[in-house]
């Protein structure tokens, strides 16, 4: 059964720039997928159309088969949790308030907006900090975190929600490459342990090749790739990466080269 | 310039020097300042004999009589009272109406344009205007005045609130809105907490505003110690006008001070 | 931990943080006990409604058109001495906010006392300023002019100085580097990157001064303020809507003619 479902979905900003042209997939339930590309190919366009922060100029997205739109965007988002590049993170509320910003859905605003919660949401709020290990941080502002300890607090809010899908968009592109090891193996894990749908836009075609079930490869608005982490070969990471207009291009070559 | 035309041996002339249209521009503003001064008919003369004058007018105030000080610092407290009660009362609007009149957190463009149109509206009616028609509604003393005053700076805290919700980042609201939070929650936990620093600095600094305002609204019948010092002045009592002014000086001093103070503390 | 609890706030304890909770109650506090002095009373607040209906229904006339002339010399007068109060503060403030910054002072006395000397003047409203000098020069837009230039130079001062604060050490070095006396400095390397702050300032401070010169009439100081209190106590409705509304209007042009300024100002300076 497919978890997400995107049909001839294309995407024109008010600039004009036309970030997604006809894109249509459909992403398994409890799969770990990985969208590779350049920066501009619609990667997080992409993303963001499944958790309703961006709509489609034409086309639609479907989560379990219902449609993402304006009027169910709420109870859509409550299940398919985001993870960010930038963490995104209140600064100024300590880590347990933005892991409990995950029920915020779940919940009316009443108690809310005051700050309250109830007892089993900070349950579950406590749980999802000892599954990113910061069980100890709980207490403290999150602006005071590095930037690993931020991103697992963004991942601790993500697993809050009790979401089906997490969504990550390029979440370590601003760590360092020992914080990006340890993010990638606490998604994968999450995605094995507990049956989550994960789709993780990446940079690095490494770290695609070693966690990913699935590669999906995008240059300039269009899927250009769809496979497995084996089927993805050199000439095929050329397509992807390929610029638009240059056929030979060395410095890519180089760069793959080393990949 | 590229290195032939440095080789060359005759120096390039210069473009032609771009027009300065200061000199027009000073012109044009003395002008019209001395229009204005020959409409308003200000006569230097009686400016300089009025400046004359001051040193030995304002001599008269010296001697300040505080036989009521009692009175009179028990008016000052009507009007910090007073003060207290508009800001609190200007906290409370700007708190409901600053989100709804910034374009990042408002729900629909209608409530947003409305929201600034109201803000707008409080901030155009001077207090004093906003005084009068309170007095006029509620009778004499101070509360008329409070209304006022919440009713004017509630404007203009709403449009300060509503600026920083404006710079809130970005990405810190996507990161709330992601999660599937409402228009509430999102003004909660996005809002404002990422701008309390700045918020608190504005609360204080209406206070302050809001605190030499009172002193004046004495005027229209809005209680406090303005009206104290409007009558002693109309009676020509400089001793007791002397002695009004240096306790709203001194509390107004006082007043800065503490918020400087406390402004400091939290940034 | 009882179960009995069942909200509870994202803390160690469950409670909200103890600062946050003293805030609050002593800010409840104040207001109680300062209730009775502001004389607050809900029931007399509610009773009142009635007659701000009726207020409102009363300021729904016809106009009184003949007074349209008049209104419109007032309105002329408020704005001269806005601007002119405006422009006189500025040519004070102007070496004063240089004596008051720190990074430009000549020295930290002069520094101090100027910035007592701004604080001072600042102080008292408008208005205060205004009764005072009536009773000094008599009655008239002179007075006026008089106190908006005093107040304002106190803020302008301030506001000045905190600019002349912020500008880029290193451009004032490059110029001192080439020779510049004490007077050039301030002049060629300070003001020039001070100048953005200091448009706005000016017209934040129109905007304001705007709002007082309205008033002033009150104390007999010119302006349109002593038709609106007149109107007012005449109960002459029919010029009264007609000053609110006029007022309401050359100020919200103002205001946002100041906001857009000021924003082509900031993004100017941002590219």
């Amino acid at each position: 059964m497919s978890a997400i479902s995107i049909q001839s979905v294309s995407k024109r900003f008010p600039n004009g720039f036309e970030a997604l042209k006809g894109v249509d997939t459909e992403i398994r339930s409890g799969s770990f997928t990985v969208v590779l590309g350049p920066s501009g190919a619609g990667k997080s366009t992409l993303l963001r159309l499944m958790n309703g922060l961006e709509t489609p100029t034409t086309g639609s997205v479907r989560i379990d088969g219902e449609t993402v739109d304006g009027l169910k965007v709420r109870h859509i988002r409550s299940r398919v949790a985001m993870v960010f590049q930038q963490f995104n993170l209140v600064d100024r509320l300590s880590v347990v308030t933005n892991v409990l910003t995950g029920r915020l859905a779940h919940r009316s605003w009443v108690g809310s907006v005051f700050y309250l919660f109830r007892q089993e949401d900070l349950g579950i709020a406590r749980e999802a900090l000892s599954r990113v290990g910061l069980t100890d941080k709980a207490w403290n502002r999150a602006d005071k975190l590095s930037g690993g300890q931020q991103q697992r607090v963004g991942i601790a809010r993500a697993l809050a929600q009790r979401p089906k899908v997490i969504l990550a968009d390029e979440p370590v592109a601003s760590l360092d490459p020992v914080a990006s090891e340890e993010i990638m193996a606490l998604l994968r894990e999450i995605c094995d342990r507990d049956g989550i749908t994960v789709v993780v836009n990446l940079h690095q075609v490494e770290l695609a090749r070693r966690f990913a079930d699935r590669i999906i490869g995008m240059n300039s608005g269009k899927i250009v790739f769809d496979g497995s982490p084996e089927q993805m070969t050199q000439p095929v990471l050329r397509t992807i990466y390929q610029r638009e207009g240059i056929e030979d291009d060395n410095s890519l070559d180089m760069a793959l080269a080393y990949a | 310039m590229n290195v032939h035309d440095l080789k060359s041996a005759r120096p390039q002339p210069l473009p032609p020097k771009p027009r300065n249209p200061m000199p027009v521009w000073v012109a044009a503003t003395l002008a019209m300042l001395w229009l204005i001064v020959w409409d308003l008919e200000i006569s230097f003369e009686t400016l300089a004999y009025g400046v004359a004058d001051m040193a030995e007018y304002f001599s008269r105030y010296g001697q300040p009589d505080f036989t009521d000080l009692s009175r009179y610092l028990s008016l000052m407290g009507v009007t910090l009272a007073t003060a207290l009660w508009g800001t609190v009362f200007a906290l409370l609007v700007a708190f409901f109406l600053a989100p709804l009149a910034a374009r990042n957190f408002a729900p629909n463009a209608v409530t947003y344009r409305i929201a600034r149109e109201i803000l707008n509206f409080m901030r155009a009616m001077p207090d004093l205007l906003l005084a009068l028609i309170f007095v006029a509604a509620l009778g004499l003393g101070p509360l008329p005045g409070a209304l006022a005053l919440g009713v004017h700076t509630a404007g203009f805290l709403g449009k300060f609130f509503a600026e920083s919700l404006e710079r809130v980042d970005k990405g810190v609201c996507e990161g709330v809105a992601s999660t599937g939070a409402n228009f509430p929650q999102m003004v909660m936990y996005a809002g404002w907490p990422s701008i309390m620093r700045e918020a608190l600095g504005y609360v204080l600094y209406i206070l302050d505003r809001n605190v030499r305002m009172a002193s004046v609204l004495g005027l229209v019948g809005a209680g406090g110690i303005g009206l104290a010092l409007h009558d002693t002045l109309r009676l020509f009592d400089y001793g007791q006008s002397a002695a009004l002014i240096l306790v709203i000086l001194a509390t107004i001093l006082m007043i800065d001070y503490a918020s400087a103070w406390l402004r400091g503390r939290l940034g | 931990m009882t179960t009995a609890l069942i909200w509870r706030w994202p803390t160690p304890n469950g409670l909200p943080p103890l600062p946050l909770v003293g805030g609050v109650l002593a800010l409840l506090a104040g207001l109680w006990l300062t209730a009775p002095i502001v004389e607050v009373d809900f029931v007399r607040l509610i009773g009142s409604l009635g007659r701000m209906v009726t207020f409102a229904g009363q300021m729904f006339v016809t106009p009184d058109w003949e007074y349209v002339p008049q209104l419109l010399a007032k309105m002329l007068e408020t704005i001269e001495m806005t601007v002119l109060g405006t422009a006189v503060a500025i040519v004070v403030s102007l070496p004063l906010g240089i004596l008051a910054a720190g990074n430009a002072t000549p020295h930290p006395v002069v520094y101090r006392v100027t910035r007592d000397l701004l604080s001072l003047m600042r102080a008292l409203p408008e208005l205060v300023w205004a009764l005072v000098f009536v009773s000094a020069v008599g009655l008239g837009p002179l007075p006026g002019v008089m106190a908006l230039a005093f107040v304002t130079v106190g803020f302008m001062g301030k506001f000045f100085a905190e600019s002349i604060e912020v500008v880029d050490h290193k451009a004032v070095e490059g110029v001192r580097a080439h020779g510049a006396g004490w007077l050039q400095v301030r002049l060629f390397a300070m003001l020039p990157q001070a100048l953005p702050d200091f448009v706005g300032t000016v017209m934040y401070i129109l905007d304001h001064n705007l709002r007082a010169a309205a008033i002033l009439g009150l104390v007999g100081a010119g302006g349109i303020g002593y038709d609106l209190v007149m109107s007012m106590r005449l109960f002459q409705y029919d010029r009264l809507l007609l000053i609110a509304l006029s007022i309401y209007l050359v100020v919200t042009v103002l205001d946002r003619a100041s906001d857009r300024l000021r924003s082509r100002i900031i993004h100017g300076r941002r590219t």
